[in-house]
């Protein structure tokens, strides 16, 4: 049985607080002999010591001697010698007191650690040992500083932990009938349901397969032709003829896709003020499809993913892949003047690619050890270090050669611009001055004072007034902006890149509204058309992805336009070599130093300088070699991604085939073997069918990590094509979660995919794959509730019927039918969506002008494909959104309900038909049957 | 004057075709133009009374269904006001006569108390020195506290307000500082306050969403829906915004030319049967039953959220309490007014802003050209609709079951910019709890003498936080959801109670 806290991820509907019921202990200790600490310090160390001993005092509560645990913590002493019902620790211990004590996941006392811990209390809590040093100070701060810090040794108990341990595959268990010892999958599954005295679910009809298999596997309806197919088709392999086609359909990567996209966090803006488009972040999620549909060897795709630019030699494919560290929320000012963005970049990394590939929250060792796994803050820093030579850098898709003729000729343009600028800003300079000082004019006296007073004669405060008037007066930013032709060369590498275009003079002086004399204005107005049409002649960048390669970020140049302020953390490091390290140059990833958050420079070098590593839990102390750097010719790298790529994507690694396979598990019946796709550590929940995990990453491994290979298995399983309506009293009270999968679990489809069906009921799906997304309608009145929500198409037509895997996914304004249904935040690697059920997703597919409008085509498409007979059209209506024939009574119902829509109407026109078959098709839509996977 | 981004007819002039002809003439060629029963729309819920959009008795299978306390609770309920833009202390509530002696003086240099080091990190260009206020500022009430002239009507009621003064942020940028006050971090993607209360406490009115957001009638503030987002949580406690034109909730009813209320609860009858159906060949699916159930809930939402956003039902007197007869008090009025409303249905969070992005500067109370301007001209759009609001709900007997809590996301410098203006300062704030029997004309916490960082009782997001759930009776370390491998807080691993507005417990020395 699943621990309690995790029984709410199957029960959607519900999220009760953790309501911990008070247990008594039953005293079943010998009544014989003093207990002294001897007898109560193992269960403390077992227990307690985790969060409130060596390394951590949660709640400022030391548990290690009589004199800390009588001083107590946040909440007040521990301890009241000689009376045991009246100390916290036996109230928490027992529940008596909650927060009931210990936390999850550690298991709590048991009956005779508390009669233990109880009769100690009441005999007065002797204690003989020597009491261990408590630290002068306790709390947080334990092992905050790296002057404190001593790591903590990772032991092989600790490396015991299931998921740490290299999956054994085991013979699959024989069991009957016949009909489930064909699969192994099977095998484990009806092993584990015949322990728990479990009945099986017959076979689903074929008209359920077909609609069950059709959505999971490409997220559409099956059409009626195809249903009628496939239900009558007397081959013996006509079902795993139907899943070898949908696995062959482009449609696939759509929809499997769109579930590794959950997993890395995919947005295409940055999020946070900005919001700004990824440009090119659409060309990644086409990757992702593409390889799906390719059935790219997974452990090739965590590669590609994670070093893609150090692949020799990299691919086209491989340098889209990078764009993996940049899809996810970022503030964007410069790394290298506000590198604690970096770190907290580097955080989403860590975060995103250990619980993304590994199943591990190592971001949580980032101010201290792992409060429940053994991951230590040194290998979080290990692991920063890894990650730490990686820069922004936008990968041109075209042959080297291609690319430096690009950039030359931009470069030449730019550079016969320059001059032009230059005599504009030397036009324009005698009117900025004389508009500065009729500005001055208008300021308060004190200000005009301040700027009067001669420079050396001016007070501290005066020169801070005069400065903020006079900065900038005598520079003009727009034109010094492209002087630097070194700049022009940072384009290729600035975020700005694939949308910068050289600020426009004309607007330049308007927007300060400077009047020039009409001879000046004359000049100026010659200079720009020239330097509009150089501007036109500018060559058209060519296609690029926003990826990553190794660098320095502290040498970062600055953008174009670029004016460095006052305050900024800008530091000199004292290096010279190299934002972006050429052949022949020497270059090293810069120091990571432990503890470095990014928040004070002058703090972040005084930890130690670490070395790139592994997690030592997994490597035993044995780590594998880091990769060589590449060998290409053209650019330079550390290799130090592509080394840890390596080692989370290879057999010897206990956890990435094990997640994987977890996932597409889970994506297949809607709950993981592990229920925490995201959490293999302690904090997660154990698996319900170990074995045939482990069976499966094994089998995963053998058929050369390939995905539609343990699809294959997995959608020919029994177990995935049994019926969901069977129901034994039985056993719905012996597992009423259906952990052990004794019949198929429903499960709702998420908004994206339930958006789709709707358009693939209507006929009117557009299929046009790939390339830039597109703009769902938002009506205004969302829109306006976020500035900078700009939004292209906001019109219900065909160009917006796509589906929605190439929706535009804006970080700060989510799509109101997907963020409804519960579609992930993208800030964070979703280990599973919730699945939530809300009077304004009724509202959404009740009144939103999409599934109306998609409502009435489908109704028209009814009446165009079925003739003019109601009942024929009511039927075909069946067969489309739900694969099957009405029911007597469903028949009768709705062509009650059409007749009655259609009589209460005035008139008997083809419209008023229309409507009332319209209004059939959208109570359709919205029934539990058409936007469940049955 | 509405915005055009508000008004209504703009969007019916972006569409391509005719909303006559949208939905059946267009397409396929089928189908006449109908006639379009217009009439029957609205009478159907006319036989929904007030009371029966109260009653949710009946309802059994909801996220949102009232959960139990930690503790006994102060209040039920929290209006959150939400000024947007960054309110500057020492012209508002923090009154700092300092800074009339050490104006033009730059910060720092010398000036005792001020623990600057002279090196000021300003968001804008360069600084200024230090600024008196270009405000009054008088006594008043019992508490003899200090305010300026841009609130006469607030300075009425200044001994029902907690001021805290020493509220501190991590950022300078009005976006993470947003995320910082409304999520308890200032990295992106966490759930709101509001969320995180209705996912602990759910709602006492099944008929109305548990969590409503009423932005400033020009446009939405920094960093828009993120703001009262859910987060990790399920999305069914994220805030939902309740529009200042036509129905409240988006969606909430069918367009008129489409079809009728009346038949739309036709389609529901059927949808019921069919679902009824289906439920039954799959028993014991607990999450068939909550569908069901939705949609008759959202029925139900549909005569009871334009019910309780009908002010014609409040009188002259109270319309003109908040404000309402008034252009420019009459919008964050009617946002005040549509508060109390709602709290009174159940609603457990309201969360209101001023301040929108359209035109950042003057929009928002971010006032780096002028704070005389600006924050003139945004007082008086809050100052007696918040006061009318207090005053109603005392005399309905509302204000001690209701926390209210009054911020920006930071104070301002007390230098200048460019003269007349101030930049961001998340050095300190001065906010304001009110009500859910917190003891009102307490000064909570100090700023040093020139308003330039906090000085005594630092006081983070986090204790303010952990302070408005205790209220709520809910303990801040124990409303937890297990996300990614950890059980998440909205206090993450801090928060501190604000003695003072729990009404227990030692300032920590």
């Amino acid at each position: 049985m699943r621990p309690e806290f995790l029984r709410n991820f199957r029960t959607s509907a519900r999220w009760a607080l953790p309501l911990i019921a008070a247990a008594v202990a039953i005293t079943t200790l010998a009544q014989t002999g003093a207990v002294t600490d001897k007898d109560v310090r193992p269960i403390l160390e077992k227990k307690c010591f985790q969060c409130h001993g060596d390394n951590l005092r949660m709640g400022n509560l030391d548990l290690r001697s009589r004199e800390s645990m009588l001083q107590g913590g946040s909440a007040g002493p521990a301890l009241v010698p000689g009376r045991a019902a009246e100390s916290l620790l036996y109230q928490r211990v027992t529940g008596q007191s909650t927060p009931r004590m210990p936390m999850a996941p550690q298991p709590i006392l048991t009956d005779s650690e508390v009669a233990i811990l109880k009769r100690w209390i009441d005999e007065g809590a002797k204690w003989d040992s020597a009491s261990p040093a408590v630290s002068a100070a306790p709390g947080d701060k334990a092992g905050a500083s790296y002057a404190e810090y001593k790591e903590r040794v990772i032991t092989d108990e600790m490396r015991h932990w299931w998921a740490f341990q290299k999956p054994v595959r085991n013979t699959p268990p024989a069991v009957m009938p016949e009909r489930w010892s064909k699969n192994p999958i099977d095998m484990f599954v009806k092993a584990s349901m015949d322990a728990n005295s479990l009945t099986p679910a017959p076979q689903a009809d074929r008209a359920t397969l077909i609609r069950r298999a059709y959505l999971d596997l490409i997220g559409l309806l099956p059409s009626p032709a195809e249903v009628d197919t496939f239900v009558s088709d007397p081959s013996p392999r006509a079902y795993e003829d139907l899943v070898e086609r949908l696995l062959a359909s482009s449609h696939y990567g759509e929809r499997w896709g769109r579930f590794w996209l959950d997993v890395v966090r995919f947005a295409e803006s940055s999020g946070y003020e900005h919001d700004r488009t990824l440009n090119t972040a659409w060309r990644y999620r086409d990757y992702v499809i593409k390889s799906l549909n390719d059935d790219k060897p997974y452990n090739r795709f965590v590669i590609e993913q994670l070093a893609g630019d150090e692949l020799d030699p990299p691919t086209e494919e491989s340098l889209v892949a990078t764009a993996y560290y940049r899809v996810g929320p970022r503030v964007r000012f410069r790394e290298k003047d506000n590198p604690y963005y970096r770190y907290d970049y580097l955080d989403d990394i860590i975060r995103t690619t250990f619980g993304g590939f590994m199943g591990l929250s190592v971001q949580c060792a980032r101010c201290h050890d792992h409060k429940f796994d053994p991951i230590t803050r040194m290998d979080y820093y290990r692991s920063v270090a890894m990650f730490f030579g990686h820069v922004n850098y936008d990968h041109l898709l075209v042959p080297k050669k291609d690319a430096d003729e690009w950039a030359a000729a931009t470069k030449e343009i730019l550079r016969q611009i320059a001059p032009l600028k230059k005599e504009i800003a030397q036009i324009e300079a005698p009117y900025k001055r004389k508009q500065f000082e009729e500005t001055v004019k208008k300021l308060p006296e004190d200000v005009q004072l301040a700027i009067k007073t001669p420079v050396e004669q001016r007070t501290a405060g005066q020169k801070l007034l005069a400065a903020q008037f006079e900065s900038g007066l005598d520079v003009d930013p727009d034109a010094n902006a492209d002087d630097d032709l070194a700049k022009i060369v940072l384009a290729a590498t600035d975020d700005n890149f694939y949308h910068y275009s050289p600020p426009s003079e004309a607007q330049g002086s308007q927007r300060r509204g400077l009047k020039l004399s009409d001879a000046d204005e004359q000049k100026r107005k010659e200079l720009q058309n020239r330097i509009t049409e150089l501007q036109k002649k500018m060559p058209k960048a060519p296609p690029g992805v926003e990826g990553v390669r190794d660098g320095d970020y502290r040498l970062a140049p600055d953008g174009p336009g670029d004016v460095p302020l006052p305050g900024k953390s800008r530091a000199e490091y004292g290096v010279k070599c190299c934002y972006l390290p050429e052949p022949g140059q020497e270059y090293h990833v810069p120091d990571v130093h432990f503890g470095a958050n990014g928040l004070n420079l002058e703090e972040d070098v005084k930890g130690p300088v670490v070395q790139p590593g592994f997690l030592q839990v997994l490597v035993n102390g044995t780590p594998p070699p880091l990769a060589d750097p590449p060998k290409r010719t053209d650019y330079v790298s550390s290799g130090r991604r592509r080394a840890l790529a390596e080692w989370i994507a290879s057999p010897e690694n206990p956890l990435t085939a094990r997640v994987m396979v977890n996932r597409l598990w889970y994506w297949h019946f809607g709950t993981g073997i592990v229920a925490t796709p995201g959490t293999f550590g302690k904090m997660g929940a154990p698996p319900s069918h170990p074995e045939l995990l482990d069976w499966l990453a094994t089998e995963f491994i053998r058929q050369g990590w390939s995905i539609k290979q343990i699809q294959r298995l997995i959608m020919n399983s029994e177990t995935y094509k049994m019926s969901s309506r069977f129901y034994n009293a039985d056993d719905v009270g012996k597992d009423p979660t259906d952990v052990y999968l004794w019949r198929y679990p429903v499960r709702r489809l998420e908004g994206e995919a339930i958006r789709d069906i709707v358009l693939s009921a209507s006929g009117k799906i557009n299929f046009q794959a790939g390339g830039p997304s597109f703009f769902p309608a938002i009506p205004l009145s969302v829109r306006v509730g976020y500035a900078n929500g700009r939004w292209d198409l906001t019109k219900e037509e065909p160009a917006t019927w796509r589906r929605s895997v190439y929706s535009y996914w804006k970080r700060g304004m989510k799509v109101p039918m997907f963020d409804v249904h519960d579609q992930p935040d993208q800030n964070f690697t979703a280990e599973r969506r919730n699945i939530s059920t809300v009077p304004t997703q009724a509202l959404m597919l009740l009144n939103d002008e999409f599934t109306l409008l998609q409502s009435r085509l489908l109704a028209e498409r009814v009446m165009q494909e079925a003739g003019s007979d109601l009942p024929t059209q009511v039927k075909l209506l069946y067969k489309i959104a739900l694969s099957r024939q009405p029911t007597e009574r469903e028949l009768r119902d709705d062509l009650e309900f059409v007749n009655r829509e259609q009589a209460a109407q005035a008139g008997n026109s083809e419209g008023t038909y229309l409507r009332a078959m319209s209004r059939l098709a959208h109570v359709m839509i919205n029934s539990n049957e058409f936007v469940y996977i049955n | 004057m509405m915005t055009p981004l508000c008004d209504d007819s703009m969007a019916k002039k972006q569409r391509y075709i005719s909303r006559r002809d949208f939905w059946f003439k267009a397409g396929m060629g089928i189908g006449g133009l109908a006639l379009i029963d217009l009439l029957n729309r609205d009478g159907l819920l006319a036989a929904e009374a007030p009371q029966a959009c109260v009653a949710s008795d009946s309802v059994k299978d909801s996220p949102y269904l009232p959960k139990p306390t930690n503790f006994k609770p102060r209040a039920k309920s929290v209006i959150h006001l939400f000024m947007s833009g960054g309110v500057s202390q020492v012209d508002t509530f923090d009154y700092k006569p300092d800074l009339l002696k050490y104006h033009g003086v730059a910060l720092g240099s010398g000036i005792a108390g001020v623990q600057g080091d002279g090196k000021v990190i300003v968001r804008q260009g360069y600084p200024g020195p230090l600024m008196r206020s270009p405000f009054q500022f008088k006594q008043y009430g019992q508490s003899g506290t200090w305010i300026s002239e841009i609130f006469p009507h607030m300075s009425t009621i200044v001994d029902d307000l907690a001021f805290i003064h020493s509220a501190t942020g991590k950022s300078n940028d009005h976006v993470l500082s947003h995320y910082e006050w409304n999520t308890g971090m200032i990295l992106m993607g966490f759930p709101s306050v509001g969320a995180w209360v209705t996912y602990g406490l759910g709602t006492e009115n099944q008929n109305l969403p548990a969590y409503v957001v009423l932005y400033d009638h020009r446009g939405g503030p920094f960093s828009g829906p993120t703001n009262w987002g859910s987060g990790f949580l399920p999305a069914a406690y994220q805030g939902t915004v309740f529009r200042s034109v036509g129905d409240p909730i988006l969606d909430l009813k069918p367009p008129s030319d489409y079809m009728s209320v009346e038949q739309e609860r036709r389609e529901l009858d059927l949808l019921a049967r069919k679902n009824a159906n289906h439920a039954e060949m799959h028993p014991g699916v607990s999450d068939l039953s909550a569908r069901i159930s939705s949609y008759e809930l959202a029925y139900r939402m549909q005569g009871c959220a334009p019910e309780a956003v009908d002010l014609d039902q409040e009188s002259e007197e109270t319309k003109k309490l908040y404000g309402l007869d008034d252009k420019i008090t009459a919008p964050f009025g009617r946002q005040c007014l549509l508060a109390r409303r709602l709290i009174e249905r159940g609603v457990r969070f309201v969360q209101l802003y001023n301040g929108a992005i359209v035109n950042q500067n003057v929009d928002t109370w971010d006032a780096h050209s002028s704070i005389s301007e600006n924050h003139r001209m945004h007082a008086a759009e809050v100052d007696k609709p918040i006061t009318g609001l207090i005053t109603d709900l005392k005399r309905r007997g509302l204000f001690d079951e209701t926390a209210l809590l009054w911020q920006s996301e930071f104070g301002r410098m007390p230098i200048s910019q460019r003269a007349l203006g101030r930049d961001h300062n998340p050095g300190c704030q001065t906010m304001w709890m009110a009500g859910a029997g917190i003891k009102g004309g307490q000064h909570i916490g100090s700023s040093d003498e020139v308003g330039y960082k906090a000085a005594d009782q630092v006081i983070w997001n986090h204790d303010v936080h952990a302070s408005l759930l205790y209220l709520l009776g809910m303990d801040h370390k124990r409303l937890t959801f297990y996300f990614n491998g950890r059980n998440m807080r909205l206090t993450d691993v801090a928060g501190e109670l604000i003695p003072q507005i729990v009404g227990h417990g030692k300032v920590a020395a």
